[in-house]
């Protein structure tokens, strides 16, 4: 409907993209090349299998404090994924998830401790929280807005004191430990070896079916629940089933990530589900882009590394940098680190200087006016109502 | 198989304010259907009391003899009843084709686990409806912009970008807000060729609220002319746009004697 054959819309809508490209040379030709390359049937394969390849030498060739870092990164990337699933996919602000990251490793110690099958120990550490956040959200996904992050603030403030008094599950204030993560005999790896690769393979399909869902079907529901209810329930989603269902599946994803968190620190205590850890998890999800797979992985690196780096330095500096990356991040860069390469190439391509080298020269009649032609098409697209 | 819509005595009252009184009509199936009337005469909220999104304070609403106030807009759009907003509403920094994917969200098949390991069944559907969706935007003269970003494009487009995002639900009953608003005049040509063809090639039963009187005479078999929450008249737009009570409520009555 928006152009007819008879009028010249067709006409002007072709002028247009050819203006466009001519024009902006810089953003089609760069972007167009890119999604080619990424096209090519080499590329597309070989790239995982080289990422996958890469990952799989890298704990048998790095330190074992390395090795330990790269798992912590793995475990808190993980729960901020959960995270990112309802909040920066869905846009319903939860302030709980750490809780889901605490019940998931109560579950598994407690089941090690009483020696459980540890695929059963793994197969309740996924629904156990998620059936505890699938009750939540049914309650307070039917609240909205601000009354879903009261609800879960509420979490984490009564999750520690029920673990200290729940003692006869939970061991009270001095916790539980767990050591079930031994390398297997024969294999000829050291623990910290095993463990790294207990938390890729697990976290890595963690992350590829997350990546999936949230693209297609499922993706698109949670984007327009997110952007506009109204319009979600007119398309016959609704609102507060895909709300329930976002959550029950950061729960279930926490509860994932708790029991890495086993696998990797072996123990855990009232203080691992504390509100402020809480808050330090939703601080990272911002951090590293929300609504992002990658960020969530930058997230899980920030979340380690900062108060590793503060802790070597000065232990009472890690809130105030972390404080400080958060407002450098909220001001400078609004999408998170993740969108840290787009923000660069916008930089580099309004710079005259950075547009001046990347016109070809070989069309040099658009080559002069070429800043002003594309404002000009830019006016022309909006104006065109 | 075209929708059916009978409204009977539907009112709607927030608080103290008389929204909607006692409004009733029906519309036949593959009927195009105009809902006309001053700013602020009710429509859009009557609308919202077909679509789910208010509930009626009374009367009832049936779809094809089911009565359904109160049902929820989620139900309501699975069970074949679609609609555009006065202000189109699109995911700006998605591309057009998501845009219209969104559509097929009642279409395709699969749950969340599903979806989590792309079963062969939910890439083949998804692969379907993606050239389905391309197909419409293509007939609809948008198949050019269907991967630029939807911020890219104007107010106008988007209203197109709408259509085929409610199209691609395949619905029975479609109500459409003001799809005039702001377009140029040449694309109210294409609007027009657009819903006609929506009735005979896709048989679907239209509902209309528009101020664009031309696109009124020109599409719809019957409307019916609020004010003030109430029903004025009901007949043809030629009818309408001679009747005296009309005029009046257009303009004012003091007006209405001057042009007598």
């Amino acid at each position: 409907m928006a152009s007819s054959p008879k009028t010249s819309s067709p006409k002007t809508s072709a002028s247009k993209t050819s203006a466009s490209t001519t024009s902006a040379p810089t953003s089609s030709a760069t972007t167009s090349s890119a999604s080619s390359f990424r096209q090519r049937p080499w590329v597309r394969w070989g790239a995982p299998l080289l990422l996958v390849a890469g990952l799989a030498v890298l704990p048998l060739v790095m330190t074992e404090g390395a090795n330990d870092t790269l798992a912590r990164i793995g475990v808190f990337a993980v729960a901020v994924l959960g995270l990112n699933v309802v909040m920066g996919y869905t846009g319903q602000v939860s302030l709980g998830q750490i809780f889901f990251l605490g019940l998931g490793a109560y579950v598994t110690a407690y089941g090690v401790q009483s020696g459980w099958n540890i695929v059963l120990v793994f197969v309740l550490t996924c629904l156990i929280p998620a059936v505890a956040g699938l009750v939540v959200a049914l309650a307070a996904a039917r609240l909205g807005g601000l009354a879903i992050a009261m609800v879960t603030i509420a979490l984490p403030i009564v999750g520690v004191p029920l673990a200290k008094r729940l003692s006869d599950f939970t061991g009270g204030s001095q916790g539980l430990s767990a050591r079930f993560v031994e390398a297997p005999e024969g294999s000829g790896l050291y623990d910290d070896q095993w463990q790294l690769y207990l938390v890729l393979v697990i976290g890595g399909i963690v992350f590829l079916m997350t990546s999936l869902l949230v693209r297609g079907k499922y993706g698109r529901a949670f984007a327009i629940v997110k952007g506009n209810e109204n319009v979600a329930s007119s398309m016959g989603i609704s609102p507060y089933r895909y709300k329930v269902l976002a959550f029950t599946i950061a729960s279930l994803i926490g509860g994932v990530s708790g029991f890495l968190y086993m696998v990797v620190v072996q123990y855990t205590s009232p203080e691992t589900m504390s509100f402020g850890h809480s808050i330090e998890l939703l601080v990272a999800m911002v951090i590293g882009g929300a609504g992002s797979i990658v960020g969530s992985l930058l997230g899980g690196a920030f979340y380690v590394i900062v108060p590793d780096v503060t802790n070597a330095i000065d232990p009472s500096l890690t809130a105030l940098l972390q404080g400080a990356l958060l407002l450098a991040v909220l001001f400078v860069l609004p999408g998170g680190l993740v969108s840290l390469p787009r923000a660069l190439m916008r930089r580099l391509r309004r710079s005259p200087a950075g547009r001046g080298s990347a016109a070809p020269p070989t069309t040099p009649s658009s080559t002069p006016g070429s800043g002003t032609a594309a404002e000009q098409s830019e006016t022309e697209r909006q104006g065109h109502a | 198989m075209a929708g059916e819509l009978t409204l009977q005595d539907v009112s709607l009252q927030f608080g103290g304010i008389k929204v909607l009184q006692d409004v009733s009509f029906a519309v036949e199936p593959n009927q195009i259907f105009g809902l006309v009337g001053p700013n602020g005469a009710g429509k859009t909220s009557l609308f919202n009391c077909i679509s789910g999104h208010y509930r009626p304070t009374a009367g009832t609403v049936l779809i094809d003899g089911t009565e359904v106030q109160g049902a929820r807009p989620a139900t309501l759009a699975r069970h074949g009843l679609a609609r555009t907003f006065q202000h189109p509403a699109l995911q700006l920094h998605e591309t057009v084709l998501e845009n219209v994917l969104l559509g097929a969200h009642a279409r395709l098949p699969g749950g969340a686990l599903e979806w989590a390991v792309r079963t062969p069944r939910t890439r083949r559907a998804e692969k379907e409806l993606r050239a389905e969706a391309l197909d419409l935007l293509e007939r609809n003269g948008l198949g050019w912009a269907a991967h630029l970003q939807a911020d890219e494009l104007s107010h106008g487009l988007h209203k197109g970008i709408e259509l085929c995002r409610a199209l691609l639900m395949k619905p029975k009953l479609l109500l459409l807000d003001e799809p005039a608003a702001g377009l140029p005049h040449s694309e109210v040509e294409t609007l027009i060729a657009t819903v006609r063809r929506l009735r005979t090639d896709d048989d679907i039963t239209v509902v209309i609220v528009e101020h664009h009187m031309g696109l009124i005479a020109a599409l719809t078999d019957r409307v019916v002319v609020l004010d003030h929450g109430a029903k004025l008249m009901e007949g043809t737009a030629a009818e309408a746009q001679s009747d005296a009570r009309v005029i009046e409520a257009y303009i004012g009555k003091d007006a209405a004697d001057d042009a007598a």
